[in-house]
């Protein structure tokens, strides 16, 4: 069912992405295909994998139970928390608080994986930006 | 070209205490990479590439970096394989049939050893290999016009298909999937924006390492979140880590065939390290198993294998630089690597970048040393590693692919990108689509695109001159066959599934 609905969806994206590409216009041609004949072809070979995918699935995968699925939308959140906050808060407190998440998540004690993550960070910056001079930004609340 | 000369000079490059100090790094780290499961060498090194961006290293020690990750992670992988029957990456998968048998009787010292010694001939074996052929296959490759080069791409596509994963309509989804990611950015014919939905920041194009540790790295640490077990336990006595006059000799010459097969395996675009030593092994046993001591601690078990992964990965260097073609998804990321540094490998790459050509292959040698007398030393601290509890690792590997992505091009953008892509990859891991050839997709796509278009200027839309050379004509019927025909590769794929169940290509 996974590999129908799967190759349903990649039906659809292969339309819609052959749908679009109609739209890359351009004045002057400098070559005889243009923009548009690439993705025209990728998405007629799309379309026909995807229906091969629909007609002979796979048999299910074991997907994991729910309590998994909430701590993997809990994780992928963070990360995204993490893309939005590491400039404002700096590379110190947010990766800080991203180690401190993910140690609990793999199972670890919160005070031990708080004392890992300010290690962590430490030891991380300390490489990357004081031996080998890469910046990482330092953040502006401060 | 005079060989030797150019040996002289590629070791004047790899001699520079920056180089040494490059190559000894990439050495340790690739095998710290290769010992933790679930960090393959893909991930080690697509985590490291923008380091050397950021730290502004020239493209040959960039290259002889991350070429010492690779290998260094080939070796690595080995050490958990005998010692734990645990395989750091699946080109070591076959090593823990009998060298984990050894362990349990008490040789793992004798396993450990031929293991690097086998990997050092072998890479020994495949230098010398890239030097007599690599600038002879130049040589023919430079009458390669764009017709050909789209045939020839076509062919690596439809070989990494064919063998990466278990159903091929989903690593030809998986390919053209990577071609599509490949077609976001401004068109390089035209600078028409495509698929970039205003968004500025694509229109440069989504970068490979972004997807590439998002895909790999990412949705590892997803994956992982499932497993319930906290930690390994080193069982296995080790022992010393040498072997008897007598074992080596006993070994040698499967260590030779080994060596052999890998590299001719290598060089064919997609057969990466994985499929040499599942066939390597597959020979080793039917050539030498008389008194069916093989899956009972046959020294010859590891020696073949091992020898035949790193043969390979020498072997897969020499179409990614003669002809730009990577083999396998971490030579993929070399070749966006370079192409980031504006060496773009080709015909012309040992004559335009020779300093990056003779120095990587002088530093293979030099990592070869290094690797042997890091390891057989150090071996017993690199297995203390899988001590550290996961809840401290995992999230660390995490925080190094952020920094990692970050410093691709100072953007939090890139970051939210990656945890698509992560998810991503993890949906894709739990269906079995294969990965490697996403990356191989959006690595090649852009060059495939210009052969293409520029072919048909050549021949003023004419498609007809697609197949015109007789070069071009082979590939393409090379292409067919082996995506319409794989009876050849079948049975070296169910031996290859056997043991491999939702592990990563390399």
């Amino acid at each position: 069912m996974t590999d129908r609905l799967t190759g349903g969806l990649l039906l659809v994206l292969s339309l819609g992405y052959a749908y679009q590409a109609r739209s890359f216009d351009v004045g002057f041609m400098a070559d005889p295909i243009g923009p548009k004949a690439m993705p025209f072809i990728i998405a007629a070979f799309m379309f026909l994998f995807s229906l091969y995918l629909v007609i002979r699935p796979d048999p299910e995968p074991d997907w994991p139970v729910r309590r998994v699925w909430v701590n993997k939308g809990l994780v992928l959140l963070s990360f995204v928390l993490y893309a939005y906050a590491l400039v404002p808060l700096g590379f110190l407190l947010s990766t800080t608080l991203q180690v401190t998440f993910l140690a609990v998540m793999f199972k670890g004690k919160i005070w031990k994986g708080l004392a890992a993550a300010v290690v962590a960070s430490l030891v991380l910056y300390s490489i990357f930006v004081l031996l080998l001079g890469i910046p990482l930004p330092v953040g502006k609340i401060w | 070209m005079n060989v030797l000369h150019s040996m002289a000079q590629g070791f004047s490059v790899a001699l520079t205490p920056l180089n040494l100090l490059l190559a000894f790094s990439g050495a340790l780290v690739g095998t710290l990479v290769g010992v933790l499961p679930g960090i393959g060498p893909i991930t080690g090194v697509a985590i490291l590439v923008p380091l050397t961006y950021a730290m502004k290293l020239p493209p040959e020690s960039a290259i002889i970096l991350l070429a010492g990750i690779y290998y260094g992670a080939m070796y690595g992988g080995s050490t958990t394989s005998i010692l734990l029957n645990v395989p750091g990456e699946t080109a070591s998968v076959v090593t823990t049939l009998d060298g984990y048998q050894m362990a349990r009787q008490g040789r793992a010292g004798a396993a450990l050893a031929i293991a690097a010694i086998g990997s050092f001939v072998a890479g020994t074996m495949s230098v010398v290999g890239l030097m007599l052929f690599g600038p002879y296959l130049a040589k023919w490759a430079i009458r390669f016009g764009p017709a050909e080069y789209l045939a020839l791409m076509v062919f690596a596509f439809s070989m990494i298909s064919t063998l990466a994963g278990k159903n091929l309509a989903k690593a030809l989804i998986a390919t053209f999937l990577g071609l599509a990611f490949a077609t976001v950015g401004l068109d390089p014919g035209s600078a028409v924006p495509r698929y970039t939905y205003g968004q500025m920041k694509l229109y440069d194009g989504m970068d490979f390492l972004v997807v590439a540790i998002g895909l790999f790295a990412i949705s590892e640490v997803l994956v992982l979140l499932e497993e319930t077990h906290t930690g390994q336990v080193v069982t296995a006595e080790m022992g010393k880590v040498w072997i008897t006059f007598k074992e080596f000799l006993f070994s040698i010459g499967a260590v030779f065939r080994g060596s052999l097969l890998g590299f001719f395996i290598g060089v064919l675009p997609g057969a990466g390290a994985s499929i040499a030593s599942f066939i390597s092994y597959t020979l080793e046993k039917r050539v030498s198993d008389r008194n069916g001591t093989f899956g009972k601690g046959d020294i010859r078990g590891v020696a073949g294998p091992e020898s035949a992964n790193n043969a390979a990965a020498g072997g897969a260097l020499i179409p990614l630089l003669t002809m730009g073609i990577p083999g396998s998804g971490t030579t993929a990321i070399l070749l966006g690597t370079l192409m980031g540094m504006n060496v773009v490998p080709g015909p012309l790459m040992f004559q335009q970048h020779p300093k990056v050509v003779w120095g990587l292959v002088a530093s293979m040698y030099v990592g070869n040393v290094m690797l042997l007398i890091l390891n057989l030393p150090l071996v017993k601290l690199f297995v203390k590693i899988l001590l550290v509890p996961r809840w401290i690792l995992l999230p660390a590997v995490t925080a190094i692919s952020f920094i990692g992505v970050y410093s691709v091009n100072n953007s939090p953008f890139d970051l939210l990108l990656m945890a698509g892509f992560g998810l991503l990859g993890y949906l894709m891991r739990k269906m079995d689509f294969p990965l490697a050839p996403v990356i191989l997709g959006l690595v090649l796509g852009e060059m495939m695109e210009k052969n293409l278009r520029r072919a048909l200027s050549i021949s003023g839309g004419e498609w007809g001159y697609l197949f015109q050379s007789s070069i071009s004509i082979t590939l393409w019927i090379l292409a067919a066959v082996s995506l319409f025909t794989p009876l050849l590769f079948r049975k070296l794929k169910a031996v290859k599934d056997e043991a491999v169940t939702g592990e990563e290509e390399l």
